[in-house]
Order: structure tokens, then C-alpha cells, then sequence
């Protein structure tokens, strides 16, 4: 078990209900809980399936030199980048979105 | 536009147990909410996340929110003013025929059955049990051991214990221990029903309590119940808590959570069980298998799944 925290951007309404079905929305659009690996992959498949144009993060607690690590499904600004093993945050120019 | 199957997740992923009073239980957007008409509030309740949910008088369901619970694998229970349960649903149980013949094959034989009471007790105090004694002799016993737990555990957080009296068509009529208690048993019973039907057996078939809708739920239930819920609902009792039943929830939930219950619950179940010492019957040569293969799903063997 351990923390997980899925934020949405732009994503279909029954996505964002399917989520609160096990987490908790604390935000608009930002969803937390402490789930098992099974469990997220599951949480993730739905991501995958139910997004369409969204663009959707999850991050999850690991025992990773972070202490974390995400995945993201869509176009956003924000790019993860592979930074010597380290993945980092890249931002794009705002006229490239 | 794709469509992807909801499945339930096993009972040791899930948080124990929430109470829901006053308000409307409906679906929006595919979540379970529940809508507040008077201050127009709403609340999502992450209802895949927990074993059990608990409705207190005052609440309405919907026909969505029941097949929702439903196909997540979550409990509901109705329970009246004093957590008294009045009915349930909502996760209808007997999913697993092997499962309920194999547990009635244990109730039925007597040999089986006393070696079933006998793991049970040696699970909740920690010693097996004297040889050649019968189920009955087995509950003397026991009756002997608890009414003597009660007494330390009331001397060691200061209550004064005059046995375990409650009436169930009266709630305030018995004193706050008792009160405190009885909340709290409903709790444990709520999980342990959940874990029951999730494992795939039937809550009306126990060994040492029979007769009652949910005989099996308060065997299983007697085994952890004086390392959680009595600990907790007397340290409440001692402090006279003004609102004792909200008190009493938390100190439960806490204590689930720092005795690991819900991990723990299933393969209990299943220990207990096996103490009987019999594999759990094979199909006939003869049956049909079924048709249409059972889709693969992430949650306990008992969850009927889509």
C-alpha cells in the first residue's frame, strides 16, 4: 500500500467519477488515496481508457531515490524528463501547447 | 469513447467501515455521493475503498448507488438508531457454491465441527483448548472466560462492570459501557460480514452460534473482538464522551487499522476452516461447467464481479 495522488486536466466527467469511486477528490481534478500496486495499475487502466483529449498524472510513493514516482497520460505543458536516472519535470514554451 | 468494466478490490485493500446518516445516496458521474437536500452540500464516498458502508436512519438510497456498491464488492448495511442492524444488501453473498457446501459439510458433521470451535478458541485465547471436551462444554468454557475479561478489562480503565446487559428495543436503558460496546460490535460485525460474504461463505452457517441470520459473522467476529473493539469501547466508556457512538467509531477504526483486521480477516476465515482438516468438495463428474468462463477480477474470490 502507498500514497497515490492523480491529477486531471480537461478529462471527461465520468473519468473523474470513476475515480472518486476510490479516492478521494480534494481539489477539482485532484484525487489522493493508499492503494496497492495492483490496485493503481488497475486505477491507471482506467485512466487510459476513459481520458480521451484529457491529460492525466499520477504519482505514487516509492521506495525510488525520490521517494515517489508518476506517470502521465496526455499532452501537457509539463514533460517529464529523464535526468541521469532522476526524473524531472521539463516545461515547454506556453506557444507550443 | 471506450467502456471499461468497475471490479471490486479485495477486502485488505479497503478501509474498514463508514457511517452515512441523513441524505440522499445516489450516483453522479459514475461516483457514489450522497446529497444533502436541506444545506445542498455533497460528498463523494470512495465506496470501492471501503469493506462496509453503514446507513443510519435518515438516509435514502438509490437504485444506481445499490448496483454501484454492488459491483464494487461493497457492503451495505442498514443499521438502526444504535448501530441495531435492521437489514442489508447490497452485496449479495453465496457467490461460491464449493465455498457454502464446504462450509456446511464442516457444520454438519459433529467430529468436523468440534475441530472448527476448537481452532476458534485456540485462535482467540492464544492456548489450545482441553482435550475431549464437547462443543457445549467447549462454549462453558469460554462464557466462563469472557464475563472474567470483561471484569479486568472494565477494572483496568476504571468502569464499574456489572455484566454485559443491553436491550436491543431500548437502547438508552443500558449504562455506557454497554452502550459503548454495542456500538462498537456493530462495527466489527459490519467488516466481518463484508470479509464473510468477500471470501465467499454464508454468514448464517456458524459453529458455535447457529440459528441467527449472521451466526457465522459473530463466531468469526468473537475471536478478535477483546483485541479491538472492547479495549476501545471501554477506554471511550471511562472518559463518558457526550456523543459516545461517534467516539466509539474512531477508537474502532483505529484499533482495525492497528491490528491489521482487514488483512488479517480472510485468512482467518479460511484458518478456522481448515482446521476441519477437509478439501473443499470437487464438482461432480457429471456437472456443467459453466458457459461462459468467469471474467478474471482483482477482488477476493467471493465478490461476484462483471
Amino acid at each position: 500500500m502507498a500514497m497515490i495522488v492523480v491529477v486531471t486536466e480537461a478529462v471527461p466527467p465520468r473519468l473523474r467519477g470513476r475515480l472518486a469511486v476510490w479516492l478521494l477528490e480534494i481539489r477539482a481534478g485532484v484525487y489522493v488515496g493508499d492503494v496497492s500496486k495492483r490496485i493503481r495499475e488497475m486505477i491507471w487502466e482506467q485512466v487510459h481508457a476513459l481520458a480521451e483529449d484529457g491529460n492525466v498524472a499520477m504519482a505514487w510513493a516509492s521506495n525510488h531515490e525520490s521517494g515517489f514516482e508518476f506517470q502521465t497520460y496526455g499532452a501537457n505543458r509539463r514533460e517529464p524528463w529523464d535526468h541521469d536516472g532522476l526524473r524531472l519535470v521539463r516545461f515547454l514554451p506556453i506557444e507550443a501547447k | 469513447m471506450s467502456f471499461i468494466p468497475l471490479k471490486p478490490i479485495p477486502i485488505k485493500d479497503r478501509m474498514s467501515m463508514i457511517f452515512v446518516g441523513m441524505g440522499q445516496i445516489d450516483v453522479r458521474d459514475g461516483a457514489f455521493v450522497v446529497i444533502d437536500e436541506v444545506n445542498g452540500e455533497r460528498m463523494h464516498i470512495p465506496v470501492g475503498s471501503v469493506a462496509c458502508l453503514l446507513l443510519e436512519p435518515g438516509t435514502r438510497v438509490s437504485h444506481a448507488a445499490v448496483k454501484l456498491a454492488s459491483v464494487v464488492g461493497t457492503l451495505l448495511i442498514w443499521v438502526g438508531d444504535a448501530g441495531v442492524r435492521l437489514y442489508s444488501a447490497g452485496q449479495p453473498g453465496g457467490a461460491r457454491s464449493d465455498k457454502l457446501l464446504y462450509q456446511a459439510q464442516l457444520a454438519l458433521d459433529d467430529s468436523l465441527r468440534l475441530k472448527v470451535v476448537r481452532k476458534m478458541f485456540e485462535l482467540r485465547f492464544g492456548e489450545a483448548p482441553p482435550s475431549r471436551r464437547s462443543v457445549e462444554q467447549l462454549r462453558g468454557i469460554e462464557g466462563a472466560r469472557v464475563r472474567k475479561t470483561y471484569q479486568v478489562l472494565a477494572k483496568q480503565y476504571g468502569l464499574k462492570w456489572q455484566g454485559r446487559r443491553y436491550d436491543p428495543k431500548q437502547w438508552d436503558a443500558s449504562d455506557v459501557a454497554n452502550q459503548c460496546l454495542s456500538a462498537a460490535t456493530a462495527c466489527l460485525y459490519g467488516i466481518t460480514e463484508a470479509a464473510i460474504l468477500a471470501a465467499g461463505y454464508a454468514p448464517a452457517i456458524g459453529f458455535l452460534h447457529t440459528g441467527k441470520p449472521l451466526s457465522f459473522v459473530y463466531d468469526i467476529a468473537d475471536i478478535v473482538k477483546f483485541e479491538t473493539v472492547v479495549p476501545a469501547a471501554f477506554r471511550i466508556a471511562a472518559r463518558n464522551p457526550p456523543m459516545p457512538e461517534r467516539e466509539v467509531r474512531i477508537a474502532c477504526r483505529d484499533a482495525f487499522k492497528q491490528t491489521r483486521l482487514l488483512q488479517r480477516i480472510i485468512p482467518m476465515i479460511e484458518e478456522v476452516l481448515a482446521a476441519g482438516e477437509i478439501e473443499p468438495p470437487l464438482p461432480p463428474a457429471d456437472a456443467v461447467p459453466p458457459a461462459i468462463p468467469e471474467p478474471t477480477s482483482l477482488g477476493d474470490s467471493g465478490h461476484r464481479s462483471q
